[in-house]
């Protein structure tokens, strides 16, 4: 048992607790001091409704409540470090001799691209956002997430896009061009023969797919559902390093979509954007590396806010200067998004810009500082107890130290001459990223028995951390010694061999020691003591002032913080307050406050849609050289998703918006409202990497130097006419909202009829012009002007034909409209006709875009 | 929620600036003074994107967190293009 589950000797001085509700529980009896009253929790999860035990496998099929899916992030993650890990020790294998020859070169690059991939992707971030499910809506005080369905949605479509990864293996060959995927090597003539890098490929658009969904759902919920009295400052650490984490994924992983787009576009229709000789490489690293710094952060801050979560609760002290330490977050998420050409030093760029983003570099560094000193100092100031959590988050520290010295090297231009692509690169960012692993396996043995009502073994735990971390210096050490190692290669200097061997033998040790934890959780669960509710002595944050593990809606009463410590209200008390406040925004919310208990929790429809984009990816991975088959498998797969959308849209599935909450900065905006909104701000990046990658091959073209590249035939006229059409349809969507707010059925029916014509219209104008360029035979082009026949007629048809992909999913959305309106579905209710307004925000972004690709691809 | 006369007069204004950047290219402009004309047709297209996004799309009734939130990705996209662009030798 861990020395302070009963209570020790280090004491807070009350002086030094601040005011805010995240800071003030000691124990228990402050957090909890509201009118919770714990006999009155429901006993079972059935709550009344039809909602399968945790015993059941139905349950975990259906299941949308975020501590179960918190529960299968956590789970699968684990399964990819196993996966991960394991390619690992194949190449350190390979690696204990100077020119190994246990695997062969295929299977080497192989094995350590899918590592990079299966790691930083499929295990690092859903690990993180494992917790981030289960316990941000409990330190906030939500039910769930804004979105429940979506939140499964997103668990399933990375559960299966590591699936689809896991089935390119079998496809031949995996990819196996280096887990930053670089240009021209990403491409088909570069890889192994075989449809499974495309599959590859495919697979880390779906888990991308996976992110903005959960980016989305996490902003939304902690934009608007924490509870009354809440501030955005006042969230407990973690939660804030999680708000600060999804901001930013929004956003890079946008990037990363837009370039993985391209990259399956010249997989699979041939275009040539990254053989490109007018910059084509240079433009994947820009694109990667603009989302991959940001995802440095993305992968780093979630560890940051467990290790302050854990720092304070066992030195039994606040975070020293815990504003400022929140101020240098949120400097770092919005400077990361200004660094990513330093990982391009040695690229072609020139000059100015690489002293600028060593400049940007350097700086962002500072902040870090900051936090490091944050952490010791407070260390200094509380008396810290030294359990399995702690060593654990003190470990990663050490670690982040080490990595962070050692990064700040390659931030400058001259010495990342030297050391670029060498084995100071690989621990580097093994000190970070493992580093920050620590920190979570630290807060998975912190957040253990909240999950499971069972307190873990002390003494396996500690002897995992002395293995890990002993196992984990020896492993990535001696790459700091031995640094002038070429990476990705599997040949190296002899002198080396013995760090080398060093090294494997530390991987192994490493590897080793989580059978220990995995044998420690598996158990405790069985015959671990029970943990109590709140296990930690000085935890502040609100899931531990309820049961462990929680019920299924989490609280015994609407959670409030207005009185200055965490509270339990009564449906009463909630009703009287929300009258007083005006009621919840809009005034629809269904909200029968909170424990009405009528909200759903069980769906199959995001297991099923997952699936049927399965299915779509692996058809469409093969349909260039993988024959019919493939072709068939994607046709089955787009109808399966057509069906499923359909059945998300007839199923029957209540969410109730809480009626008190803290909303800022997005008060009067209903959820679902507000989740399209930033879901059109991220596809604003993605469309705004598809332009800028088409300016980029320009610039470097010579702008005015492009038109030799274009058809004579390409004029402005076609263009014209869409642009008008487009116009007119975003207008005639405008007028339907109009009738809607009128009750005129028949208005709402023309005004969407209108909208659907024109749309149409405008594909048919685009089907038009682009069959006529396919079979143009003039003195330039021959053999047509098709997507691989230059540069510019690649930009033009992928760039012009994603927005054509999005008015088409808007005209099949009002297809579903047009029926439902002429039955009165908008006009029938005082908020019915909200549907109209999200596909209007929606059908007006797609003509926003296509205002500046008019010009752009018409005009200039 | 404006009147449908406003919404009208909007979309009458969209379709002219869409037809003045069309005369822009067939009129010649654009071969005389190719980066004049270049300006011209950028700031007509930021017009009327931000009369979609402010009228259409309603920015204008919303709290400004929404606009900021839209503004935020175009600055990041803005910030890749920008860089990118400069950045070749």
């Amino acid at each position: 048992m861990p020395d302070d589950n009963n209570g020790d000797d280090g004491s807070v001085p009350s002086g030094e607790r601040d005011a805010s509700p995240e800071s003030r529980a000691d124990g228990g009896e402050v957090t909890d001091g509201g009118h919770a009253v714990r006999e009155e929790l429901p006993a079972g999860d059935e709550h009344g409704h039809d909602f399968p035990s945790m015993g059941t496998v139905k349950r975990w099929l259906v299941t949308t409540n975020h501590k179960d899916v918190g529960i299968l992030y956590t789970v699968t993650s684990l399964f990819f470090l196993v996966f991960g890990g394991l390619l690992a020790l194949l190449f350190r294998l390979e690696l204990t001799t100077a020119s190994g020859s246990f695997l062969t070169g295929t299977a080497y690059n192989q094995a350590v691209t899918a590592h990079g991939l299966l790691m930083v992707f499929f295990f690092l971030s859903p690990f993180a956002f494992g917790f981030a499910n289960y316990f941000v809506p409990l330190q906030l005080g939500a039910k769930d997430l804004a979105f429940p369905r979506l939140n499964a949605l997103s668990y399933w479509l990375y559960l299966l896009a590591g699936g689809l990864f896991g089935l390119s293996f079998l496809q031949g060959s995996t990819f196996a061009g280096g887990w930053t995927m670089y240009a021209p090597l990403n491409l088909p003539m570069y890889l192994p023969e075989g449809v499974g890098s495309t599959t590859a490929v495919m697979a880390m658009i779906m888990f991308v797919i996976s992110v903005t969904v959960s980016s989305v759902n996490f902003l939304t919920t902690m934009h608007r559902m924490r509870a009354e009295g809440m501030r955005i400052r006042d969230m407990p650490l973690f939660s804030m390093s999680i708000l600060l984490t999804v901001w930013m994924m929004l956003f890079a992983f946008a990037a990363l979509l837009a370039a993985l787009i391209i990259l399956a576009s010249d997989h699979i229709l041939g275009t040539t954007y990254f053989a490109a000789t007018e910059g084509g490489s240079l433009l994947w690293a820009h694109l990667f590396w603009f989302f991959g710094h940001p995802e440095v952060y993305i992968v780093f801050f979630p560890a940051l806010g467990m290790m302050a979560e854990v720092f304070q609760t066992f030195t039994g002290r606040r975070i020293v200067g815990r504003k400022w330490f929140i101020a240098a977050m949120t400097l770092v998420a919005l400077q990361s998004f200004v660094v990513w050409m330093h990982h391009m030093f040695l690229t072609s760029i020139n000059l100015e810009i690489k002293t600028l983003f060593m400049a940007t570099t350097i700086g962002i560094s500072l902040p870090f500082d900051l936090m490091v000193f944050a952490l010791i100092y407070t260390m200094i100031k509380g008396r810290i107890r030294f359990t399995t959590p702690f060593l654990f988050a003190f470990g990663a520290l050490l670690l982040f130290i080490v990595g962070g010295i050692t990064g700040v090297f390659l931030g400058a231009v001259v010495l990342d001459y030297e050391f670029r692509g060498t084995y100071w690169v690989v621990a580097h960012f093994h000190y970070v990223m493992v580093g920050g692993a620590m920190a979570m396996f630290g807060a998975l043995y912190y957040w253990y028995p909240k999950m499971t009502g069972k307190m873990y073994d002390e003494f396996l735990g500690k002897a995992h951390f002395a293995l890990s971390f002993v196992g984990f210096n020896l492993l990535y050490f001696p790459q700091f010694v031995a640094w002038e190692t070429p990476r990705r290669v599997y040949n190296y200097q002899p002198e080396f061999v013995t760090w080398h061997q060093l090294s494997t033998v530390g991987a192994f040790v490493f590897g080793l020691s989580f059978l220990l934890m995995f044998y420690n959780f598996y158990k405790s669960y069985h015959h671990g003591e029970d943990a109590g509710d709140a296990p930690w002595k000085y935890a502040s944050s609100a899931e531990w002032a309820i049961p462990s593990p929680p019920s299924l809606e989490n609280f015994p009463g609407v959670p409030s913080y207005k009185g200055g410590s965490l509270s339990f209200l009564s449906e009463e008390e909630v009703h009287g307050a929300a009258a007083a406040d005006g009621g919840p925004a809009h005034g629809h919310a269904t909200g029968d406050a909170h424990a009405g208990g009528h909200d759903d929790h069980a769906s199959y429809w995001p297991l099923l849609s997952s699936v049927a984009v399965f299915v779509l990816f692996v058809g469409l991975a093969g349909t260039n050289g993988g024959g019919t088959v493939y072709t068939a498998t994607a046709a089955l797969g787009g109808l399966a998703l057509l069906g499923t959308a359909a059945g998300w849209v007839v199923e029957s599935f209540h969410v109730s918006e809480p009626e008190l909450a803290s909303r800022w900065p997005f008060d009067g905006v209903e959820n679902t409202k507000l989740g399209v909104w930033i879901f059109l701000a991220s596809d604003v990046v993605v469309f705004g990497a598809f332009v800028g990658s088409y300016i980029f091959i320009r610039v470097a073209e010579g702008w005015q130097n492009w038109h030799h590249l274009l058809p004579a035939d390409h004029v402005v006229l076609p263009g014209l006419i869409n642009t008008y059409l487009l116009l007119a349809s975003s207008f005639s969507i405008v007028l339907a909202m109009v009738a809607a707010e009128k009750k005129s059925r028949a208005g709402v029916v023309a005004g969407l009829v209108t909208t659907l014509v024109l749309g149409i219209g405008f594909l048919i104008n685009k089907g038009i012009e682009w069959s006529h360029f396919f079979h143009i035979h003039s003195e330039h082009f021959p053999e047509g002007w098709t997507f691989g026949t230059n540069v510019a007629s690649s930009t033009f048809y992928l760039t012009t034909g994603m927005h054509g992909l999005h008015v088409t999913l808007g005209l099949l959305v009002l297809l579903w409209m047009i029926p439902r309106a002429w039955r009165g579905a908008y006009t029938s209710t005082e908020d019915g006709d909200k549907p109209l307004e999200y596909f209007g925000l929606y059908w007006h972004f797609v003509d926003i875009v296509w205002l500046f690709l008019f010009p752009l691809f018409y005009i200039l | 929620m404006a009147s449908t006369k406003l919404y009208t007069i909007i979309f009458v204004v969209l379709a002219a600036l869409t037809t003045v950047q069309a005369w822009v290219e067939i009129s010649g402009f654009l071969d005389q003074s190719y980066w004049l004309a270049f300006g011209i047709l950028g700031v007509v297209a930021s017009v009327k994107a931000l009369m979609v996004a402010g009228y259409f799309q309603h920015l204008r009734s919303e709290p400004r967190s929404i606009t900021y939130v839209y503004a935020a990705g175009l600055m990041a996209a803005l910030a890749l293009t920008v860089a990118a662009a400069y950045s070749i030798t």
